[in-house]
């Protein structure tokens, strides 16, 4: 278990975390979303007592990381695949930090196993691929065998065959009762992973609920209608208590009442309908109007040339 | 977290086995070493058997001087020994992994430093050894060379030796402080830029500004005269030494937990 207390972190006058309060449970999966910038790979140095926090404070089943002895046997974490010394083998880079918390050449020739890289085991690092190199990590946070895991956008360089690997790997881990938080700025893969999310933009707590919660809280619906008299129906549907919008051809998204009522209305005053759909705001489309508001670097909408351009 | 039980005697072997590990499994290692000893002997033999026997100031000449004259430059490989020890960890972020698996960072500094440290120690002692015998070889034909057994021969070589441990110290203080390979490369060269300076800046040798540099306190140390001035003995050319592996370290001990990894 994880446990984050009004953490902090502030760079100058630049806060990177701000006010972090949550708690990462063991026997699910977690996903810690937010856009590129939002301070997950900030917050997540910051449990690993790699970074202090600027104030508040983050402990890991009950206390500080930098307190702990051979901390592997309890937490493993892959931050940044691509941080290996290019010219030490994969064996050695797993053994050398295998070594410094008491574990042996057995269990590095295991985890190099369980990751499927035990052929290149004594290559040098510097000729992997990204996805190779996601597999040492994984295999490096997997050595002490420990009940809480984390991987800093873990997806990121593998194949496809890699990510249903690393998938099936974090259900399993979960599964068995280990925490896990996996930090992703894709919300398509972490609707596919995750149990629970936490959502962060611009360092600020935005969403902290089961993925389901998450969903139904934010992915709303409308219909969309399509009729020769739009107008006179739009009227009626308003009457009778919808939000009527209008899209730009000439279609109404109605929201606040279902299609059988709709139906019925337009019936009931000869109005044509030649299209009635009901529309699910994907996940992706849920967390992007969250994170639109809270997203450090914006690139501007082509489609919407000038609309950043205020008289 | 649960506080795992490790006795002292483990954590230290741990951690000891754990530097040694990095240091064997990288090329630059051997590189620098083999280096390092190619270009003493060279430089020694090359010192020994060019030597005029015609004009030669016998109240300055020094056979084992002469034959260790290679570690000038020598030192140089020695220092980007140590400083590549950390600072290759800093440059790739490797020593976010190394202090994710041991939050105790000082512990990790000291480790390094004791690991590089014996590893500068002894190749600093067999490649003055291995100049010294060689140097003599190229002298004895000019019946210039000495023995180990002659008057402060074996305290010079054995001082040479442990001038290139210091120098591997230095270095790795520096990788540790600066954090970055090329500024603490750099750094390291600055060693043959301090005499310079000092004689810039202090050019009256009154000031004893000179018994603190580095470079003269190894050349002290490593020559049976003391055409070093200023220090009294050659005790104080070691205190010098050992100081500045000391102030070094114990500034980059200060800095490990002050700053984020």
């Amino acid at each position: 278990m994880i446990e984050a207390h009004d953490l902090t972190k502030r760079y100058g006058s630049n806060v990177a975390v701000a006010g972090l309060t949550f708690s990462v449970l063991p026997g699910r999966v977690t996903g810690f979303l937010g856009p590129n910038g939002a301070g997950k790979s900030t917050t997540m140095r910051m449990i690993l007592g790699l970074d202090s926090p600027t104030s508040g404070d983050v402990t890991v089943n009950g206390a500080r990381y930098s307190s702990s002895v051979r901390p592997l046997h309890q937490v493993g974490a892959l931050l940044d695949a691509n941080a290996v010394h290019g010219g030490r083998s994969a064996f050695d880079h797993l053994y050398c930090i295998a070594r410094s918390n008491g574990i042996g050449r057995g269990r590095v020739r295991e985890v190099l196993n369980i990751v499927g890289i035990e052929k290149v085991a004594h290559k040098r690092v510097g000729g992997f691929s990204l996805g190779m190199k996601q597999r040492l990590g994984i295999a490096l946070a997997l050595l002490g065998d420990p009940a809480i895991l984390m991987f800093d956008e873990p997806i990121n360089g593998l194949d496809p065959d890699g990510i249903r690997w690393m998938r099936h790997l974090l259900a399993s881990m979960a599964q068995e009762g280990r925490t896990v938080l996996v930090s992703s700025h894709l919300m398509s893969e972490m609707a596919l992973t995750a149990d629970h999310v936490i959502v962060i933009g611009r360092g600020r707590l935005i969403a902290d609920a089961s993925l389901a919660e998450f969903v139904d809280a934010n992915s709303t619906s409308d219909v969309l209608v399509r009729s020769p008299r739009a107008a006179d129906l739009s009227r009626l549907l308003t009457e009778h208590g919808a939000a009527v919008a209008t899209e730009p051809d000439g279609a109404l998204a109605v929201s606040g009442i279902d299609t059988p009522a709709i139906s019925s209305l337009a019936a009931a005053h000869n109005i044509p309908i030649y299209e009635l759909v009901v529309r699910h705001a994907s996940l992706e489309e849920a967390y992007m109007r969250l994170a639109d508001t809270s997203t450090e670097y914006h690139a501007e909408d082509p489609s919407e040339p000038g609309k950043d351009i205020q008289p | 977290m649960t506080a795992t039980t490790v006795t002292l005697p483990t954590r230290v072997a741990d951690l000891l086995a754990s530097e040694w590990i990095k240091v064997r499994s990288v090329r630059s290692t051997y590189l620098a070493l083999i280096v390092a000893a190619a270009a003493a002997l060279a430089i020694g033999v090359f010192s020994g058997a060019t030597v005029n026997t015609a004009h030669i100031d016998f109240t300055t000449f020094d056979p084992v001087d002469l034959s260790l004259s290679g570690l000038l430059v020598v030192q140089l490989a020695f220092g980007v020994f140590g400083a590549l020890a950390i600072s290759s960890e800093h440059s790739t972020g490797m020593i976010r992994t190394s202090f994710a698996a041991v939050p105790q960072r000082r512990a990790v500094l000291a480790a390094k430093a004791a690991v590089t440290g014996a590893v500068g120690l002894v190749a600093g002692e067999v490649i003055s050894f291995a100049a010294f015998f060689a140097g003599q070889l190229a002298l004895s034909g000019k019946h210039l060379s000495v023995t180990l057994a002659d008057p402060g021969v074996f305290r010079a070589v054995a001082g040479a030796g442990f001038y290139l441990f210091i120098v591997t110290l230095v270095g790795l203080g520096l990788g540790a402080i600066i954090r970055h390979t090329a500024g603490a490369i750099a750094a390291v060269g600055l060693i043959f830029i301090q005499p310079l300076l000092v004689n810039l800046v202090f050019p009256d040798p009154r000031t004893r500004v000179g018994n603190y540099v580095l470079l003269w306190a190894g050349q002290s140390i490593s020559s049976t005269r003391a055409h070093v001035t200023g220090y009294s003995s050659v005790g104080e050319a070691v205190v010098v030494c050992i100081a500045y592996a000391a102030v070094l370290l114990a500034a980059a001990g200060w800095l490990i937990t002050r700053r984020d990894a």
